[in-house]
């Protein structure tokens, strides 16, 4: 009797897949249904924004790390904004800090709904679960409207504070989409997380230890799924996020489910801070005024802050001139795709598209 | 409260205590090591019970018309501080630097990254190619003197005037 | 065919038994005609009745339009509500858009079975509604052997898939072709098997019978046999590709399958016949396990074949429903559901069924034991279904649905090590 042997064959997900969220590429080599061998391939987004970045002043650059992660502007702006205040010194009033805590967690809320929504329909809900975030999300993105005057890229962090004063009606929409955002939270909870396919589908896939994920630098939801205690809010307190009371959520063992709760965690914890941040918000000027054409002394900073992804880190070199000579930044869901080959291989192709959703990713970052 | 920052006389410090005669210099950023023993010194680093350095918080080059940086922005978890180190190379033809993915794994992609963009090849990488640009791109983007490279994108909307195009990609007849 | 006394009239215009109309059309050609010309025409004119009255208006307005309004209202939004009134002319306008489309063959393909796969696909989707009774007299073809009819015919249609999967030259192509079959195999067995409970109980193949069998004793099949309703359902949704079960073209993992290649008309026939079988499974099983036209004695009242139509698109709902709440399982967790929970369990319900059967005709006891039969296989269902996965390993246990919390950063968090507290 001869033996039955299968072939393993190439087959590419992406750059034009319904899961990969972008135009990204995984070349999986599969037996069957099982991934022996996983490469990414990506770059098809690169537009080389550092490049960009070091012939325009500080100024015009926050546009361009609005267009790095489309899905949380408000977070880039923040930590580039931070290292060029870091880098020449500029003291925010704690209006303009307090406004960018309500921004930062508002983009949070919003890219964790894009991301929940996402990753439910890569396990298979038939849009329904990625639906409700929207409609959620569309509420978050009224009040950056409102804000900012643009709901995508929104442009609204100034070096030394931000754009715009909260306009008068801010305050109660803002209270009005907190009263409701916990219920949507209990209800997408209800859907998702306590669901048997849904945990089936999720629990134990793509098992990240803790070990392994502390090397191989993740962070965000990714590191805290695996159970490691870390978050830059609390670990190197920016715009004054030692005065809000929140949690860390942290995960069991490190897999695709924990990585969810933990993100459905985050958005309870990030209403709180926001109540927070609303309930204290102190008068003054939400800005300081610095010169438009900026010239930071010689010299780096390093500036970090916890995007929705993770640690979302601006490197910014300056020699004295009016633009940057060095602009890096440190984008979360790249550095967190570096285990995608040790999360799929061994899995099913369904399983594979799984653990890429709970990764996160938003290709505009990963190319840059 | 809030990350501790050394200063590169700190680390400096430390890294000679653990491994002597793996520092070139440090100033107030940033300690900078020697391309020699600079595994064996992120090693000792990340294993030394004071300095902790478990996390590699980021990795990127820089270059300074002269030489090129590359920058270490490493970290310890539990104890709540952050360094940076820094490698000089000075060879703009052939720069080299030893690769730190066998200390820690997330260099993998950034290194890679380095290597697309500035041409510093991470020696020891256990694949190191363009990530983002293709095979045979001309010139390394982020150098600042990419514009003067032979290849590189000259003045107005034309093509790359370098020979490597991209290829067609070879056609195989699927059976 | 048994007759049906309790029709008050015969007469041609009393609508509640529509096989009085063709009767007389009938009868009227076999006056004017050839002998044949009655015996040619009358399927014809029970395939086109189906189909005018019942089938391609479901399939367009309940299938098409309803369901992506259903869908659309459990997803918080509108659903197509543009073209015409509601709407509702959003079917034709997308067969328009369909059948303008460019039918696009690969160019590896290969290009006949590419091209009769969706033939493949259509005609048993007609075939069908051959052995589906609308009512007492209204049956295309009452063959005794109609369930086995039934399952036949649709086995088919995984033909035209693989076909159609093969034939794409495209690896996700392959990958749903393979999929299907492997589903196929696996679902039909615990589906026959299943079915078989409900044959032994009733006696008869027949579908009309078996919807007499239910009027006479006054209760539905379904409560006699849940767990046979259930396999038929769970069966019936894997192998229509409905959500929870949709491995075959799922969209998030293998873009779309067997239907990756196809493009315009071609797709448009798939996923129209797709609706078309889903109808038809949802009109079997309202048939075998929900009484099929009968509804305790209202039939004599209400149109039989509106009682039909009611309970296939209260039956397709439940398609509907499904497909817009749940994710979809694993490949291999599909697997496993079907051999190692549903194939056990309708042998064993088998085993049940004969036993019930064979001592309620030795011991000859009257017809109100069915009652009985009923609250003591129900009861039977719930144990089995939850000690035969007590008996596999699976244990309920609650796994933690909510994150544990921290209030200080540090390295790993041991179990046991959490700081935090919500409010």
């Amino acid at each position: 009797m001869t033996e039955i042997r299968s072939e393993p064959f190439v087959v590419n997900i992406g750059p034009q897949h319904p899961s990969t969220h972008g135009v990204f590429r995984v070349k999986v080599t599969v037996d069957g249904e099982r991934i022996v061998d996983a490469e990414m391939v990506m770059g098809y987004l690169h537009r080389s924004i550092e490049k960009l970045a070091e012939e325009r002043t500080y100024t015009q650059n926050i546009p361009f790390t609005d267009r790095t992660d489309y899905l949380s502007s408000m977070s880039n702006n923040l930590g580039y904004c931070l290292a060029v205040e870091k880098l020449a010194g500029i003291e925010v009033p704690p209006r303009g800090n307090a406004i960018r805590v309500i921004m930062a967690e508002l983009q949070r809320l919003a890219s964790h709904c894009m991301a929940i929504g996402a990753f439910a329909n890569d396990t298979g809900a038939w849009q329904t679960p990625v639906m409700w975030t929207f409609r959620e999300r569309e509420k978050i993105l009224d009040l950056f409207e409102m804000t900012s005057g643009a709901r995508l890229t929104c442009n609204y962090m100034r070096i030394g504070g931000v754009a715009f004063d909260l306009p008068k009606e801010f305050e109660p929409a803002c209270r009005k989409l907190l009263a409701t955002f916990p219920s949507f939270i209990d209800e997408l909870h209800g859907l998702l997380s306590e669901n048997e396919i849904f945990i089936a589908r999720t629990r134990g896939i793509a098992v990240i230890t803790p070990e392994q994920a502390i090397n191989a630098s993740l962070s965000g939801p990714m590191l805290r799924g695996s159970g490691v205690a870390w978050d830059i809010r609390k670990a190197d307190p920016y715009c004054g996020y030692e005065q809000y009371d929140f949690d860390i959520p942290v995960g069991y063992n490190g897999d695709s489910y924990d990585r969810f709760i933990v993100r459905l965690e985050e958005m309870r914890q990030s209403v709180r801070i926001i109540e927070q941040a609303l309930d204290g918000l102190p008068g003054g000027p939400y800005r300081t005024e610095v010169p438009l054409a900026l010239r930071p002394p010689k010299g780096e900073a390093y500036a970090r802050v916890e995007g929705p992804r993770g640690e979302l880190g601006y490197y910014v070199v300056s020699d004295g001139g009016p633009a940057p000579f060095r602009f890096h930044i440190r984008p979360p869901s790249f550095i967190n795709l570096s285990l995608l080959k040790e999360m799929t291989v061994g899995g099913t192709v369904a399983d594979a598209i799984v653990a890429l959703g709970s990764v996160d990713i938003v290709v505009g970052e990963i190319d840059r | 409260m809030g990350t501790q920052w050394w200063t590169g006389h700190q680390l400096a410090e430390l890294a000679e205590r653990l491994v002597p005669g793996s520092v070139a210099r440090a100033d107030e950023v940033a300690a900078y090591l020697k391309p020699e023993s600079l595994v064996e010194t992120m090693r000792a680093l990340r294993d030394s019970e004071e300095g902790d350095f478990v996390y590699l918080a980021n990795l990127c080059a820089a270059d300074y018309w002269t030489r090129f940086e590359v920058v270490y922005h490493i970290m310890s978890l539990e104890k709540n501080h952050l360094a940076v180190a820094k490698v000089e190379v000075f060879d703009r033809e052939n720069p080299v630097v030893p690769s730190v993915v066998p200390v820690w794994y997330g260099a993998w992609m950034q290194e890679c990254e380095a290597y697309d963009l500035f041409g510093i090849r991470f020696e020891g990488h256990p694949k190191l190619y363009r990530i983002f640009l293709w095979d045979g791109f001309p010139g390394w983007p982020l150098r600042k003197d990419w514009l003067s490279m032979p290849g590189g994108l000259q003045p107005g909307l034309n093509e790359f005037s370098g020979t490597a195009r991209r290829e067609p990609p070879p056609v195989r007849v699927v059976e | 065919m048994s007759g049906a006394p309790f029709l008050a009239t015969e007469h041609w215009w009393d609508l509640r038994d529509l096989s009085n109309i063709s009767r007389e059309i009938l009868e009227f050609l076999d006056r004017v005609g050839p002998d044949w010309l009655a015996y040619v025409v009358s399927p014809l004119i029970g395939f086109v009745a189906a189909f005018l009255l019942f089938v391609l208006p479901s399939q367009l307005f309940v299938g098409v339009y309803g369901e992506r309004r259903l869908i659309g209202r459990m997803q918080s939004r509108l659903g197509p509500n543009r073209v015409g009134k509601f709407g509702l002319l959003q079917p034709i306008a997308d067969a328009i858009k369909l059948i303008q489309k460019e039918a696009i063959t690969p160019r590896g393909a290969d290009k006949w079975v590419m091209w009769t796969a969706p033939v493949v696909f259509v005609a048993p989707a007609v075939l069908v509604w051959a052995v589906i009774p609308f009512g007492p007299n209204m049956v295309i073809a009452d063959i005794p052997v109609g369930l086995v009819y039934f399952l036949a015919i649709t086995a088919l249609p995984v033909l035209a898939a693989f076909m159609a999967g093969w034939s794409g030259n495209n690896k996700y192509s392959l990958f749903g072709a393979m999929r299907v079959v492997a589903m196929a195999i696996s679902y039909e067995v615990a589906l026959v098997l299943g079915l078989l409970g409900v044959v032994l109980f009733t006696s008869t193949m027949s579908l009309q019978a078996i919807v007499e069998w239910q009027r006479e004793h006054d209760i539905w099949l379904v409560f006699l046999q849940p767990l046979a309703f259930v396999i038929y359902f769970i069966s019936a949704s894997a192998e229509l590709n409905r959500t929870p079960t949709d491995i075959a073209e799922a969209e998030s993992e293998i873009v779309a399958g067997y239907l990756t290649e196809y493009s315009g008309m071609k797709w448009g026939l798939f996923y129209g016949m797709d609706i078309g079988y889903a109808l038809a499974a949802a009109a079997f099983g309202s048939t075998v396990f929900l009484g099929g036209w009968s509804l305790f004695g209202l039939e004599e009242w209400v149109p039989p074949w509106l009682i039909l139509v009611a309970k296939t698109h209260l039956f397709y709902f439940v398609f509907i429903w499904t497909r817009g709440t749940l994710p979809r399982l694993r490949i291999d967790q599909l697997m496993a559901l079907a051999w190692k929970y549903m194939l056990p369990l309708a042998a064993i319900n088998l085993l049940v069924v004969a036993a019930e059967r064979l001592w309620w005709h030795e011991a000859g006891l009257g017809d109100g034991i069915v009652y009985l039969f009923a609250a003591a296989n129900i009861a039977l269902a719930l144990l089995l279904v939850v000690g035969w996965a007590r008996v596999l390993g699976y244990r309920p246990e609650r796994v933690p649905t909510r994150p544990r919390l921290v209030k200080h950063v540090g390295g790993y968090v041991a179990p046991g090590a959490e700081t935090g507290g919500g409010r």
